[in-house]
């Protein structure tokens, strides 16, 4: 499957703000198996006095930029062609939980994607008794881990409500679990919780939602902004499965990956330091238009 | 230990009753009696030189010692409750002396195990081998909170990781030292070990001069001329990254700074362009290329490391990406802290070094592994259980470490379930024991437990080691209250050799070139505190004049009624003074405000003048209690000029004349001029009260001079003259902004090819406005006019210089 992606991010700032630096995590990154970006650029307006980009730990394409002078709003744009790999899903290859643990245990690895990274807390995601039981109900007695995974997500999806209202970007795991609502961050910031309290590995992803539904199919939601989803590791053999808990379903061909980490915290578009008290507005818009 | 029998010393050396009482503990070595009950060499020259003096004498040498920490301000902030207080620094008199035979091998173990943590760390953050091949446990990484991904791959722009460690040791009961605890991340301690020396020194001079012991001086040469040639090398300064005067050991950073002559830096002295770590000076953004960072590695960069941080500088992570800064240590280098590393590091030492450790490190298992995890079950009761990955001395954490045999059926039992769900958060660790040490309690030496804090640098020509460093003392025999926070004290480690040893200094050698510093490099934020300590210095003065001259007529007349003290009142009341407080909270926020700025630059100024500013506040807080109005006050403010007049002689008859005085100077003058242009215009208005011209001559300190230099009573026209127009009277106007010409003229960019910078302009303008004015042309207006243009010089510099 074949996309056009077209983000604008943009800040206004109360008042005036200098020397400010940010890092731009929207590019998306090519991931064997699972996409391709055939062509990326990224626009700041006004333009940076810096720009580099470098590639983090996780894999993920980083944009650092910095202002001497004084600017007053930022925009971001991104353009990206990405074919995305559009095969079914694989049959569950994954082994039951106690045999995930022997397999993570027999695992020497440290690199990005090794799900070692994924197993404890993370800045944006402490674990949770309320929510690690609340993952170890909903799992009834699934015996495959991308099973259980599934349970949760489709857990989630049934007892959180999608409410733009109620949380924003700060909201804790824990304080959107006592409320069971909240946007797709909310829900895979629990659904991590969950996961990794009942010791399956699980990063969060970062991309973009096909934005017109196929034909005779409803609009997913969260197609009309910046999407998050979960990945968990599921075993050696099955390796990283990714999860869609806003929507219900694996993440499959309408799901283009920016990259993930072990958080909101390592993968957020943009993280800025700026010398200012004032407060910021932002607004973000995102169109994906199928090629072909 | 003290249910033990405790055994009397055979034989005490000397007969002043010294040693009556001193016992050894059984199983446990002491550093100053061997076993078989002897004094150890060294020690037999110190307590002869303590018999000697007696205990009058020994009181006094003590007190002399105290005396030097009072007079250099050495403190350290004890953390009890949310703001912490400065503590004296708890010096405990008696040095620990340890033969150069016993240090050699301290020496060569400390070496071994610089090397071996270095080539862990450059593991970790880079090929990662020791995962692969299965001798370091993914999970103890990944799920570090000091492993910082960020930094994985960075290659350290020096070639290393590690350049500056201290080890915590302790003397076990076969008489070896053993490794406590690593210190990575920032060590501390290292410039109270020189002022531990100093005191020490000063109290036990002929004692010391007596013995070879071991000059600390030439490890801190080195160390500053490897850190300066590795700066030279890549066209930068080296700076001390300091999280700033909150912080526990700030003063020790200040100390350092100024003893090595690196600039002290806070992060937001810092600014990354282009790659480059600079530096914010008056003198325009210069670039720093070895930062010897004594801030915790997570705080140092909130773009890519903790968001939250508000002491870090953006972009600190990207300078070391671009290769451009070495930090000392590298950023990630605390991970090495970890307390189950220490389970790892005798095999490591075996596959990285080939060699076994020379000197043991604790007994460690980290109950992550299965077997390791049994055998600490197997022997819960004489374990010590914390958590794997603690970064604090296991005996320094009372609050989450554990010996199994103390505690309850009940917590045992819930602590040996958390082993089984979650072995991997938890280390078991053999309890310590510790040698014991004589310290001086009244009259008598008594033993107490002690760890030895050890210095390692790296230099050119490899690994050196700080012959000496401090030992802490307990303040009773239990071996958890040997820290600062519980009471300890720390003592001087006297490294005694049978040969006479180098004398060194910090001066330059005999041959050595003379380099001096180049100039210019006087941080913003360092400039922009020592203009508002200038400025709230004189702000003092300037209140307390006022308020002398307002109770001194209080006290004459005794009633508060009098329009000449309604008005005084009222004009107070303007500048957020309340007269009717006979000592009021606006001049205590001031003096508070002058300490708070004179706080973050105390690398800058002498100890001295440091003293003389707390000193004056202690006694106004005092002040504030207990003055009555009236005559007491009118006292109390005399007392406080003459402490204010103390602390500026200080300063300025002792501050090197160079940028960083003229920014005081220059505030100093800005405030003044702003302070007697209000007072005089307020005092001199057509509708003042009777009385205001007098005390407006007692306030601008020029009563006499008035009397000899106008001898017609000239109205308000000869008050103007002298106190605004008069350029010889060192209170008028127009000598604020003279002195403030010449200062501004010379600042960085005052004056540059012909060109004046905005402030020197307008201070031009004033000048030349004044230097032409006649006391008819000063109205009112006029002198409003003037207090703003002065207060305009304060913006246009601030622009200049601090933004």
């Amino acid at each position: 499957m074949l996309y056009d992606v077209r983000l604008e991010l943009h800040y206004d700032y109360e008042g005036f703000v200098h020397g400010d630096r940010h890092l731009v995590r929207v590019a998306p990154a090519s991931i064997p198996g699972v996409q391709r970006v055939i062509a990326s650029s990224i626009a700041f307006d006004p333009e940076p006095d810096i720009q580099t980009n470098f590639t983090d730990f996780f894999g993920n394409l980083v944009t650092t930029i910095a202002y001497a002078g004084y600017h007053d709003r930022l925009d971001v744009r991104l353009s990206a062609r990405v074919g995305v790999d559009d095969s079914a899903p694989p049959a569950d290859l994954s082994p039951d939980l106690a045999a995930l643990q022997r397999e993570l245990g027999a695992l020497w690895s440290l690199d990005g994607n090794s799900p070692h990274h994924f197993l404890a807390a993370s800045p944006r995601v402490p674990l949770s008794r309320a929510i690690t039981d609340y993952a170890r109900q909903s799992l009834g007695r699934t015996t495959s881990v991308r099973a259980a995974a599934m349970d949760l997500c489709l857990a989630i999806h049934r007892d959180f409500a999608y409410d733009r209202k109620s949380t924003n970007v700060d909201t804790t795991p824990l304080e959107a679990f006592q409320l069971r609502r909240g946007v797709c961050q909310d829900f895979v910031h629990v659904m991590i919780a969950g996961l990794r309290g009942v010791g399956i590995p699980a990063a969060y992803v970062s991309g973009f939602l096909r934005t017109i539904p196929p034909r005779g199919k409803p609009r997913l939601e969260g197609a009309d902004a910046m999407h998050a989803w979960v990945r968990a590791w599921c075993g050696q053999h099955a390796g990283w499965v990714e999860f869609d808990p806003t929507n219900a379903m694996l993440a499959g061909s309408d799901h283009i990956t920016i990259g993930h980490g072990r958080d909101y915290s390592d993968i957020s578009p943009i993280v800025g330091v700026l010398r200012t008290s004032g407060r910021h507005e932002t607004k973000q818009s995102v169109d994906v238009v199928r090629v072909e | 230990m003290d249910k033990r029998t405790q055994r009397q010393v055979p034989k005490p050396p000397g007969d002043s009753g010294l040693l009556a009482g001193y016992r050894l503990l059984p199983g446990i070595p002491d550093e100053m009696i061997d076993p078989a009950g002897t004094v150890r060499p060294g020690w037999t020259e110190l307590l002869a030189g303590f018999d000697e003096l007696g205990p009058d004498g020994l009181n006094a040498r003590f007190e002399r010692a105290d005396q030097y920490l009072r007079d250099a301000g050495v403190f350290y902030r004890k953390y009890d409750g949310a703001a912490g207080k400065e503590r004296a620094w708890p010096l405990a008199h008696v040095p620990l002396i340890i033969g150069e035979a016993d240090w050699q091998h301290i020496t060569a173990g400390l070496v071994q195990r610089a090397e071996l943590l270095e080539r862990v760390v450059a593991d970790i953050y880079g090929g990662n081998q020791l995962v692969a091949r299965g001798m370091l446990p993914p999970e103890l990484i990944a799920q570090n909170p000091e492993f910082l991904r960020p930094l994985v791959g960075l290659a350290p722009a020096s070639g290393h990781y590690l350049h500056f460690c201290a080890f915590e040791l302790g003397r076990g009961p076969d008489g070896g030292w053993w490794v406590l605890g690593d210190r990575t991340q920032a060590p501390s301690g290292a410039g109270f070990a020189l002022e531990n020396r100093v005191a020490t020194t000063r109290a036990l001079s002929d004692i010391y001069a007596r013995l070879n012991v071991h000059r600390l001086a030439g490890f801190f040469r080195d160390f500053r001329d490897s850190l300066n040639a590795a700066a030279r090398h890549a066209d930068g300064r080296v700076g001390i990254l300091t999280p700033g005067q909150h912080n526990e050991t700030y003063f020790e950073h200040a100390y350092i700074a100024r003893y090595l002559g690196f600039m002290l830096l806070e992060g937001e002295d810092l600014v990354v362009e282009d790659g480059q770590m600079m530096v914010r000076t008056v003198a325009g953004l210069q670039p720093v290329s070895v930062l010897w960072r004594r801030m915790d590695s997570s705080f140092t960069d909130p773009l890519e490391l903790r968001v939250d941080s508000r002491i870090g500088t953006p972009g600190m992570v990207e300078a070391i990406r671009q290769g451009s800064l070495s930090m000392v240590n590298a950023i990630g280098s605390g991970i090495l802290e970890t307390r189950a590393l220490a389970a790892f590091l005798p095999r490591l030492s075996q596959a990285l070094l080939g060699t076994p450790l020379h000197l043991p490190g604790i007994a460690t298992w980290w109950c992550g592994q299965d077997a390791e995890r049994r055998h600490v079950l197997d022997n819960f009761e004489r374990m010590m259980v914390g958590p794997a990955f603690s970064t604090t001395l296991a005996i320094e954490d009372r609050e989450h470490t554990m010996l199994g045999a103390a505690l309850e059926p009940a917590a045992r039992d819930a602590l040996r379930q958390r082993l089984l769900d979650d072995g991997g958060r938890f280390t078991g660790q053999e309890p310590v024991t510790l040698s014991t040490a004589p310290v001086y309690v009244e009259g008598r030496l008594q033993p107490r437990p002690i760890t030895l804090r050890v210095y390692a640098a790296r230099t050119a020509r490899g690994w050196t080691i700080m012959p000496g460093g401090f030992a802490r003392v307990g303040s009773s025999l239990d071996t958890t209250a040997i820290t600062m926070q519980r009471g300890g004290q720390a003592a001087d480690v006297w490294v005694v050799s049978s040969t006479p040893v180098e004398r060194v200094s910090l001066l330059p050698q005999a041959g050595e070139k003379l380099r001096r510093q180049s100039v210019g490099n006087l941080p913003s934020r360092a400039a922009d505190n020592l203009i508002w300590l200038g400025r709230y210095a004189e702000r003092c003065e300037a209140t307390v004049r006022i308020l002398r001259a307002y109770n001194a007529r209080l006290a004459e007349v005794s009633n508060p009624d009098l329009p000449l003290l309604a008005d005084t009142r009222l004009y107070l009341d303007g500048i957020d003074i309340d007269a009717t407080e006979p000592l009021p909270q606006g001049l205590l926020g001031a003096l508070d405000s002058a300490v708070h700025s004179a706080g973050q630059i105390r690398d800058r100024f002498s100890p001295d003048g440091w003293l003389a500013l707390a000193d004056l506040r202690k006694t106004a807080r005092n002040f504030a209690s207990r003055v009555q109005p009236g005559d007491d006050a009118t006292r109390a403010m005399t007392v406080l000029l003459r402490k204010l007049a103390g602390f500026s002689g200080l300063v300025h008859e002792n501050m090197y004349r160079f940028a960083g005085w003229r920014f005081l100077e220059t505030g100093r003058r800005l405030e003044r001029g702003i302070q007697m242009a209000g007072i005089t215009r307020w005092l001199t208005r057509e509708d003042a009260p009777d009385g205001a011209l007098d005390m407006l001559l007692e306030i601008g300190d020029s009563v006499m001079t008035h009397r000899r230099r106008y001898n017609v009573a000239a109205g308000a026209n000869s008050y103007i003259d002298l106190l605004v127009l008069d350029p010889l009277n060192p209170r008028s106007v127009l000598f604020q902004i003279a002195e403030l010409r010449e200062q501004i003229e010379k600042l960085p960019g005052g004056i540059a090819d012909g060109q004046l910078s905005p402030a020197a302009r307008a201070v031009l303008e004033l000048h030349t406005e004044l230097l032409v004015a006649e006391p008819d042309d000063m109205s009112s207006d006029r002198l409003a006019a003037l207090g703003s243009g002065i207060a305009r010089l304060a913006g246009l510099l601030a622009d200049a210089y601090f933004v």
